[in-house]
């Protein structure tokens, strides 16, 4: 589903977060990114969303080769693609039904369609009582579990998280941990950068370590 | 074909979801056009109604042709066979004497015409045409002025025609004043606009983010100005028609001492509806401008 072959992204002014990076990641699999801050695992999640270009290198999502994606294409692949923040990304001037509403609202659908959808998944994540909520009102679990919801809406091939557990307790954590075990064994490819051992643990699932740029598969 | 006519229901209750959220900003902004866009066309309805009083103005001008001092008899007779022909509907022929006589008689003028040693006045005739157009009848005067005899002809509905050319000037300022107003509205139009798109950054970052196109993120700005544009162009109709109220009555009581009926006319459905439709236009364009100004500029800086 994703594949990366000798990817290198060098930021102006010559930091180099990713050099000549190989992998594959099949459609269905669980994979960890770790590795220090800055070792290049957010820019890697960049790239597969087409958020970044390699500087060199192939970066190819569901066959289509990122590097010669027009701008015209780009939200489209995103469509397919869920993203989770580690600051949520979530729009403090509406509802908690209507931030998870909007990625249906830009995909067209009717308005109750995707009204049925959002609650079904708002459902999912344990927020169904708040809906009306503004997310402002949300403790940071919450908020991250309404992220979550937002990403997993439109019922994306393939979710990218980015630290979703960093700033959450420990028992938080361990709830959005679970929810992502729920959506892997119904079949989403998930790719989930984290320094959080525990989780990795807990999940199992495959993990690449990613240092100074390179990137290394590590034993289960 | 559906899910973008959805699109458009979706843009279009969000702008004016926005619209209503800011009471204030949209009141400023719909009054400033307003104010800009009443200028031209309160210019363009008094020329208007100016041109419609000169047309108004009694037909069949008289030709004043006065003849030279010394102008043989020959000439004179020339000059009297000419007046028989048809395109002139009568003519009157006024010696110098009878209009001393008539200087002397009128009050004012009677010191002047005691105090004048010899007759300085010439031999006039008073010519009504049968010319229907103003360009005929200058085109009568002129041949009139040709003839050999005749010192010079003067129309009386030369005043007229200096008016109606100060008002073909009036016309071109019109069309000026307008050009220069729709920029005004234009740059009016994107600033507001720029500063909702600034306010929203953060929500057109993240919709860029889960797969929104450049359209979809446009679409509701878009609206917006067009919108925006529409309430100034009825802002300037408040405005005009507050102005036509006021000079309402002042107009009719000066029209009454000349002796007129004149009212001021309001504008044509069909003329408002230009009005309308181009602010709308401006509006929207102004939006345009600066939306995908600001969105490249956002995707320079991620």
């Amino acid at each position: 589903m994703i594949g990366f072959s000798q990817v290198t992204k060098r930021y102006p002014g010559g930091h180099e977060a990713l050099s000549g990076v190989d992998l594959a990641i099949e459609q269905g699999e669980l994979v960890f990114l770790t590795g220090h801050s800055g070792a290049g695992k957010s820019t890697l999640l960049k790239l597969i969303a087409a958020i970044e270009r390699p500087t060199s290198g192939v970066v190819s999502v569901s066959g289509q080769n990122i590097n010669r994606l027009s701008r015209r294409a780009v939200p489209y692949l995103r469509r397919n693609i869920g993203l989770v923040f580690q600051d949520h990304k979530l729009l403090f001037d509406r509802n908690v039904i209507d931030n998870v509403m909007l990625p249906l609202d830009i995909a067209g659908f009717e308005r109750r369609e995707s009204l049925k959808r959002a609650r079904a998944v708002i459902d999912k994540v344990g927020l169904l009582k708040r809906e009306k909520a503004n997310p402002i009102s949300l403790s940071g679990g919450e908020q991250q579990r309404l992220c979550i919801a937002r990403a997993l809406v439109s019922r994306p091939a393939l979710l990218l998280a980015d630290e979703p557990t960093g700033n959450l307790d420990a028992g938080y954590a361990a709830d959005i941990m679970a929810m992502f075990r729920d959506f892997h064994q119904v079949g989403t490819t998930l790719v989930i950068a984290t320094h959080d051992e525990r989780a990795i643990t807990a999940l199992g699932g495959r993990t690449l370590h990613l240092d100074h740029g390179k990137v290394a598969e590590v034993a289960a | 074909m559906i899910g973008w006519l959805r699109h458009q229901k979706h843009a279009l209750i969000a702008a004016l979801h926005r619209l209503r959220v800011q009471p204030i900003a949209t009141l400023l902004t719909a009054l400033a056009m307003g104010v800009a866009i009443s200028l031209p066309s309160g210019l363009y309805l008094a020329l208007g109604n100016l041109g419609r009083l000169v047309g108004d103005l009694p037909a069949q001008p008289e030709i004043s042709v006065f003849l030279d001092a010394d102008a043989p008899a020959a000439h004179r007779q020339a000059i009297a066979g000419r007046l028989q022909q048809p395109d002139i509907a009568q003519a009157r022929y006024v010696s110098k004497e009878d209009a001393l006589a008539a200087l002397s008689a009128a009050q004012d003028l009677a010191n002047i015409a005691a105090g004048l040693t010899q007759n300085p006045l010439p031999d006039a005739w008073v010519v009504r045409s049968r010319a229907g157009s103003r360009e005929e009848l200058a085109r009568v005067a002129a041949d009139l002025a040709r003839l050999p005899g005749v010192a010079e002809t003067h129309l009386d509905s030369q005043w007229a025609e200096r008016l109606q050319a100060a008002l073909a000037i009036g016309r071109t300022g019109v069309w000026l004043l307008a050009g220069l107003f729709a920029i005004a509205l234009v740059a009016i139009s994107g600033n507001a606009i720029r500063a909702l798109v600034l306010a929203r950054r953060d929500e057109i970052q993240v919709s860029r983010l889960i797969g929104a196109t450049d359209r979809y993120i446009r679409r509701p700005f878009l609206y917006l100005g067009a919108l925006q544009g529409l309430l100034g162009g009825l802002a300037a109709g408040g405005v005009l028609a507050l102005a036509g109220w006021v000079l309402r009555a002042p107009i009719e009581r000066l029209a009454g001492l000349y002796g007129s009926t004149f009212q001021l006319l309001p504008p044509t459905e069909a003329e408002i509806a230009v009005v309308l439709g181009l602010t709308t236009l401006f509006g929207w364009l102004g939006a345009w401008l600066t939306v995908r100004r600001t969105l490249r500029q956002g995707m320079a800086t991620r």
